[in-house]
C-alpha cells in the first residue's frame, strides 16, 4: 500500500518531466540569488559578527533582543510606517487621475507620458543629487519661487529640517515613480470593455457619473494590487534616500532600509549580524502586511464571481 | 455641439497637461542647462536655465576621459544579456506554474512571493561570498546572472497568470498535431504572451539599466567592466568638484533609457494591459 | 583615469619595443623585460591631492622594471562598504587606507586578517620612532604601517574670505569669529557655512573647538570619564549654534557636505568656513581665484588665548593587504614613501602637513598653509591612548561598538531642531559610551585579557604638553 503510494509518487514525478525541466533555470537562479542569501541572513542574524573576517560567535537571539530595546530601530519603524502612509495613497491616487486623463489618443499623448515617465528611468542616485539641489534654500529654483510669490517669507529648508525632511523625501519619491504607476492605471483602464461606457450613455451618464458609476467599481480588483504593488515598492527606497538626506537630519528620514545598511556597512565597526536581524524582522512585518492584502485581494474576487 | 465641446476639452487637457509636464521635467532641464555650464555658473541663482556660453567640452570630458564609452557598452551588454536571460527562465517557470498542477507548486509559489519583500542591500554580502567563490566576480557574465537571479518574482508571476489565462482549446490542439511538451510551448505559447514578454523586458530594461549594488561590487578588480551607474559613483569619486561633468555625465547615461521608452511605450502600456486582464 | 589611459598607452608602447627587439636578445635590455609581463599593484585611496605626487612614484616604479600601478579613487563615504566587500571577494587591492580610522578599527581589522607585514621598510629616523607603536603601525613586533602625516594638525582653522572680512586678527575669539560672521551676512552672502550633513567632519570640528575651550578631549585623562557633556562640549556646541540664532549661517549647511560646502564657500555664498589644512592644497587646485584672496586664522578660543588641542598617537596610513599577490613589491613601493624628498612632496600637495614638520619650511608651499602648520606646532600636543600603555587594550576595541546617536548626529539634530537642549543628550551619549565600555572590558576579561577602566586614567598627563608615556 504504502510502497504503491511511493510508486505512484515517483510515477508523476516522472510523468512531470518536463515541467520541473522548465522550472530548473528560475530555482537555480532566484535559489542562488535571492532565495539562499536570505537564508545566510537568518543565521547572521544569530551571530556577533562585524563583518571584517569570517562569521562571528553565535550569541543565539540576542540581537533581536537588542534590537527590540533600539530606540533608533523602532524610530525607522516608524519612519518606514510614516512613508508608507503618505506616499503610498498619493502616488495611488495622483496617478489615476492622470491615467484619466492620459487615457486616449490625442496630440502629443506620447510626448506628455514620456515626459511624465522620465523620472522613473532615472537612477536614483541622480534624482537624489539634482533634488538636493533643485530643493536648496538658497539657490534651489522652488525656493526661489515661493519666495519670489510671496508664500514664504524665509526660504524653506526642505531636507535640512528635522520635521519637514521626511515628507520632501516622501514628494520627491511620488515625483520620481508616479509615471511607473499612471501605466498600471493606464493598462487597468484598457481592459474597461467600450461598451459599457457605451450602455451608461445610453442611461444618460456624464463624465463624472460614468467615472463614479462604471470606471471606479470595475478598477476596485486592480486599486488592490496595484496599492500592493506601491507598498512593497515603498519599502525599498533605498537609493533614494541614501543620496538624498543618507537618513538625515538626525535620523528624521532613516527608514529600514538605511537603519539597515548603516549597521552593516557605515559604522566604524559594523554589526553585521544586527543588521540582518532588523532586515529579517521588518521583511517579516511586510511579508504579513502583503498577506493579509493578498487575502483581501482573493476574498474580493471570491465575493465578485458569486 | 459635441464636437466643439470635445475639442475644448482636448485644448484643455493639452493645455494642462503641457503645463504640468513641463514642471515635471524642470529638473531634467536643470539637468541639462548644468551638463552645460561652467563650474560657478551652476551655483548662480534663480530659475535662468540658458547657460552663458555652451561648454560642450563637458561631454567631452565625462565621455572620453572618464571612459563612459566603456561604460555604456558595458551596461548596454550587461542590459541585454539579463533581458534575454530573465525573459528566458521566467516564461518557462511562468508556463509551467501558470497551467499545471504539480508536486511542489505551492512552495515554489509560495517562496517566490516571499521573496518580493527581500530587502536588496542585505542580500549582497551572502551573493558576494557565492560570487566570488564560483569566480563570476570580475565578469559581465556574473553580473547578468546576479541581475536575473534577484527579485524576479514580478516577472514569473506576471507570466503566470497571463499563460494561465490562455483557452485550453489552443494546447490541445498543438498536442493533436503531434507537438510535445517542449514544441507547445515554444511555437504556440510563448508566441501568444508578446505582450507579458513586451512588459517584462521594459521593467527588466530598467532595473538592470540602473542596478548599481550588483554591478559595484562585481567590478572591485577591473574597473574596465563598471557599469554607467558605478562609473557615475567613480566620476563623482575622482572629480569633487566638477559638477558640470557629472551632470553631463548622467545626461549621458540617461538619454539611451528616455528614447527606448518614447519608442516602446505603446508595447509597454498594451503588455500589462495583456497581463492584467486575465 | 587619464592615469590608467598613460599606463595602458605606456605599457603598449613598451610591447612594441619589445616584440621587436625580443627576437634580437631577449632580456638584454632591462626595460624590455619590464615590457613584457610585469606585475599589476593595486592602490586605492581617499587621497586625490597627493595623486600627481603619488603618480610620479609609480612611473619610476614602473620605470624601473618592477610593477605598474592601477590607482583608483575612493569616495570616503562609500569607501569602507566597497573594502568590506572586496575584502570578501578576495579583491582587495594591493595597497589601500583606512579612512577616518580609529585605533579600534585598525585593531579589529588586523584580527580580521587584513592586513601583511611590510618587508624591508625602513622607518627609523628619529621622528618616525616616535610614532612607531605596537597596535597603530606594528603588530606583534612586525611594521605593518607607518603614518605619512604629522598627527599635529586640527581641523578648525578659520578660512575667510579677505575681501569681505578685512580684518583678520579679529578672528582669535570665539564672539569675534560671531561678529565677523554677522558683519558679512548681507544680501546673498552668509557668514558662515558649515558642512553639517558630514555627521565626522561636524564631530571633529566640534571635539576641537570644545579643546579650544579647554577640554581635554572626548576623554579626561585625569579620570578616565567620557567628557562629552561637559561644559566645554555644551559651550562649543552653543557657539556652533549661535550662528543660526543670529542668522548669519548658511540656511544650505544643512544639506551640504564638506565638498559641497568648501565649493559654494569659494564661489563667495559665505565668508568663513571652518576646515583643516588641506583646504590650502583643494584650493589651489579647484578653486586657484578664490586662493589668492584667502586668508586663515588660526582655531579660535573663547577669550583669545593660544588653543591646546590634544591629539592621540595615530594609526599608519596605507595598509598592503593579505590578499596581494605581490606584498613584497607593495612594501617596497611603500617605502617610497619614507624618504625626505617624499615629505618636502607631500608638504607641497598642501593636504594634511607630513610626518616631518620641518619639510614644510623646506617646501614651496602657499603662504596660509606655513601660517597654519606653524600654528599647529604651538598649539597640538600628543596625548595618551590606553593602548599604547596596555597592549591587551587591543581586544578591548575589537569588541567596541559604536554608539548612537553620535557626536555628528546629535550636532545635526541641534540644528535641524531635533531638540531644544542639547545637555541631556550629551550626557546620555557619555553615559552610553561608558556602558558599552564596561561591557566590551568585560567581554576581553572573559576570555582572559588583563583590563580594567583604570587603564583610560592617566593621571600623569598634563594639558598643553606632549605625553611622553
Amino acid at each position: 500500500m504504502n510502497k504503491q503510494r511511493k510508486n505512484s509518487i515517483v510515477a508523476r514525478l516522472w510523468t512531470d518531466r518536463w515541467i520541473y525541466i522548465f522550472l530548473l533555470p528560475t530555482v537555480a537562479l532566484i535559489g542562488t540569488f535571492t532565495v539562499y542569501p536570505v537564508v545566510a541572513s537568518v543565521w547572521y542574524s544569530l551571530l556577533d559578527w562585524n563583518g571584517f573576517g569570517d562569521p562571528g560567535a553565535f550569541i543565539g537571539l540576542d540581537n533581536y533582543r537588542d534590537l527590540w530595546n533600539d530606540p533608533l530601530f523602532w524610530n525607522s519603524f516608524k519612519n518606514t510606517l510614516v512613508f508608507l502612509v503618505f506616499a503610498v495613497p498619493l502616488r495611488v491616487g495622483l496617478a489615476l487621475v492622470l491615467a484619466v486623463i492620459l487615457n486616449g489618443v490625442f496630440p502629443f499623448v506620447r510626448l506628455f507620458r514620456t515626459g511624465i515617465f522620465l523620472p522613473v528611468v532615472t537612477t536614483a542616485a541622480i534624482v537624489g543629487v539634482v533634488m538636493r539641489y533643485i530643493l536648496d534654500p538658497t539657490g534651489g529654483p522652488i525656493n526661489f519661487a515661493i519666495l519670489e510669490t510671496g508664500i514664504v517669507d524665509q526660504p524653506v529648508n526642505f531636507l535640512g529640517s528635522a520635521s519637514l525632511a521626511l515628507y520632501s523625501a516622501v514628494g520627491i519619491w511620488v515625483w520620481k515613480w508616479l509615471g511607473i504607476t499612471v501605466i498600471y492605471w493606464m493598462a487597468a483602464l484598457q481592459t474597461i470593455p467600450r461598451d459599457v461606457y457605451e450602455a451608461a450613455e445610453l442611461d444618460g451618464a456624464n463624465a463624472v457619473q460614468k467615472f463614479f458609476r462604471v470606471t471606479l467599481p470595475i478598477l476596485t480588483p486592480f486599486t488592490l494590487i496595484i496599492t500592493l504593488i506601491t507598498v512593497i515598492e515603498a519599502t525599498n527606497v533605498f537609493d533614494l534616500m541614501l543620496t538624498l538626506t543618507g537618513g538625515g537630519p538626525f535620523y528624521s528620514t532613516e527608514v529600514i532600509d538605511i537603519f539597515v545598511y548603516r549597521h552593516a556597512f557605515t559604522s566604524n565597526i559594523p554589526r553585521l549580524g544586527y543588521a540582518s536581524a532588523a532586515a529579517i524582522f521588518f521583511a517579516a512585518a511586510v511579508t504579513l502586511v502583503a498577506a493579509v492584502q493578498i487575502f483581501l485581494v482573493t476574498r474580493i474576487r471570491k465575493w465578485r464571481k458569486l | 455641439m459635441i464636437g466643439r465641446r470635445l475639442n475644448l476639452w482636448t485644448t484643455l487637457r493639452i493645455l494642462a497637461l503641457a503645463a504640468l509636464v513641463l514642471v515635471w521635467c524642470y529638473p531634467f532641464a536643470w539637468l541639462i542647462s548644468a551638463s552645460l555650464k561652467g563650474q560657478q555658473e551652476i551655483f548662480s541663482k534663480g530659475l535662468n536655465l540658458i547657460p552663458e556660453e555652451l561648454l560642450i567640452e563637458n561631454y567631452m570630458r565625462a565621455w572620453g576621459a572618464a571612459g563612459f564609452d566603456n561604460y555604456m557598452l558595458n551596461t548596454a551588454l550587461v542590459t541585454i544579456g539579463t533581458v534575454v536571460l530573465v525573459v528566458f527562465h521566467s516564461a518557462l517557470s511562468g508556463y509551467v506554474l501558470g497551467r499545471f498542477q504539480f508536486i511542489g507548486r505551492n512552495l515554489v509559489v509560495g517562496v517566490l512571493a516571499a521573496t518580493l519583500v527581500v530587502p536588496v542591500g542585505l542580500t549582497i554580502i551572502p551573493i558576494v561570498d557565492f560570487a566570488s567563490a564560483l569566480g563570476l566576480t570580475s565578469s559581465r557574465l556574473g553580473i547578468i546572472l546576479a541581475l536575473s537571479g534577484s527579485g524576479q518574482a514580478a516577472a514569473i508571476l506576471l507570466y503566470a497568470g497571463y499563460f494561465r489565462g490562455l483557452p485550453n482549446e489552443l494546447a490541445e490542439s498543438a498536442q493533436l498535431d503531434g507537438a510535445g511538451f517542449f514544441r507547445t510551448f515554444f511555437s504556440v505559447m510563448l508566441p501568444l504572451a508578446g505582450p507579458v514578454t513586451a512588459t517584462v523586458s521594459v521593467l527588466t530594461f530598467l532595473t538592470a539599466w540602473n542596478s548599481f549594488l550588483i554591478p559595484l561590487v562585481f567590478t572591485f578588480g577591473s574597473p574596465e567592466l563598471r557599469t554607467l551607474p558605478v562609473g557615475m559613483l567613480a566620476f563623482v569619486g575622482s572629480n569633487e568638484t566638477d559638477w558640470s561633468g557629472m551632470a553631463a555625465a548622467a545626461t549621458i547615461s540617461l538619454l539611451p533609457v528616455v528614447v527606448f521608452f518614447f519608442f516602446m511605450q505603446r508595447y509597454f502600456v498594451e503588455g500589462i494591459a495583456g497581463a492584467v486582464k486575465q | 583615469m587619464s592615469n590608467q589611459n598613460k599606463q595602458i598607452k605606456l605599457s603598449r608602447r613598451a610591447v612594441l619595443a619589445g616584440s621587436g627587439a625580443s627576437a634580437l636578445m631577449a632580456g638584454m635590455n632591462p626595460m624590455i623585460a619590464f615590457s613584457q609581463d610585469l606585475p599589476t599593484l593595486m592602490w586605492w585611496d581617499i587621497y586625490q591631492p597627493l595623486i600627481p605626487l603619488h603618480q610620479k612614484i609609480w612611473d619610476s616604479f614602473a620605470a624601473s622594471g618592477q610593477a605598474k600601478v592601477e590607482y583608483t579613487a575612493a569616495n570616503p563615504a562609500s569607501f569602507m562598504q566597497s573594502l568590506q566587500l572586496a575584502f570578501r571577494s578576495g579583491e582587495l587591492p594591493d595597497v589601500l587606507n583606512i579612512p577616518n580610522a580609529t585605533p579600534a578599527q585598525i585593531v579589529s581589522l588586523q584580527e580580521a586578517g587584513w592586513f601583511a607585514p611590510l618587508s624591508d621598510v625602513s622607518f627609523d629616523k628619529p621622528f618616525q620612532k616616535a610614532v612607531d607603536a605596537e597596535g597603530f603601525t606594528t603588530f606583534g613586533g612586525d611594521l605593518f604601517s607607518f603614518p605619512i602625516f604629522s598627527p599635529r594638525w586640527h581641523f578648525a582653522s578659520v578660512w575667510y574670505d579677505n575681501e569681505v572680512v578685512t580684518d583678520g586678527s579679529s578672528l582669535g575669539t570665539w564672539d569675534g569669529v560671531r561678529t565677523a560672521a554677522k558683519e558679512a551676512t548681507s544680501g546673498e552672502r552668509y557668514g558662515l557655512l558649515l558642512p553639517l550633513q558630514f555627521g565626522p567632519r561636524m564631530r571633529d570640528t566640534l571635539i576641537d573647538l570644545a579643546m579650544a575651550a579647554g577640554s581635554p578631549g572626548t576623554i579626561d585623562w585625569a579620570t578616565g570619564e567620557y567628557a562629552y557633556a561637559s561644559d566645554h562640549f555644551v559651550e562649543a556646541l552653543e557657539f556652533l549654534l549661535s550662528f543660526q540664532k543670529d542668522g548669519s549661517l548658511h540656511p544650505a549647511s544643512s544639506a551640504v557636505d564638506a565638498r559641497q560646502g568648501r565649493a559654494r564657500w569659494a564661489a563667495g555664498e559665505a565668508a568663513l568656513f571652518f576646515d583643516g589644512p588641506w583646504n590650502s592644497g583643494v584650493l589651489k587646485g579647484n578653486f586657484p581665484d578664490m586662493l589668492a584672496k584667502t586668508g586663515v586664522s588660526g582655531i579660535p578660543t573663547p577669550g583669545g588665548n593660544t588653543a591646546i588641542i590634544n591629539r592621540g598617537p595615530i594609526t599608519g596610513t596605507f595598509w598592503v593587504s593579505s590578499q596581494s599577490k605581490n606584498p613584497e613589491l607593495a612594501s617596497k613601493l611603500l617605502s617610497e614613501l619614507t624618504t625626505d624628498d617624499y615629505y618636502i612632496g607631500l608638504a607641497e600637495r598642501m593636504d594634511q602637513p607630513p610626518l616631518d614638520l620641518s619639510a614644510v619650511g623646506r617646501a614651496n608651499v602657499h603662504p596660509t598653509y606655513k601660517q597654519i602648520v606653524d600654528e599647529f606646532t604651538q598649539t597640538v600636543f600628543l596625548a595618551p591612548d590606553p593602548l599604547l600603555r596596555n597592549p591587551a587594550i587591543a581586544n578591548v576595541y575589537s569588541k567596541m561598538r559604536d554608539v548612537t546617536p553620535g557626536l555628528g548626529e546629535i550636532i545635526q539634530g541641534a540644528f535641524a531642531g531635533a531638540f531644544d537642549d542639547p545637555k541631556p543628550i550629551l550626557q546620555q551619549l557619555s553615559d552610553s559610551m561608558s556602558r558599552e565600555r564596561e561591557r566590551a572590558i568585560n567581554a576581553a576579561r572573559d576570555e582572559g585579557a588583563e583590563v580594567s577602566v583604570d587603564d583610560w586614567v592617566f593621571a600623569d598627563w598634563t594639558r598643553g604638553k606632549d605625553y611622553a608615556g
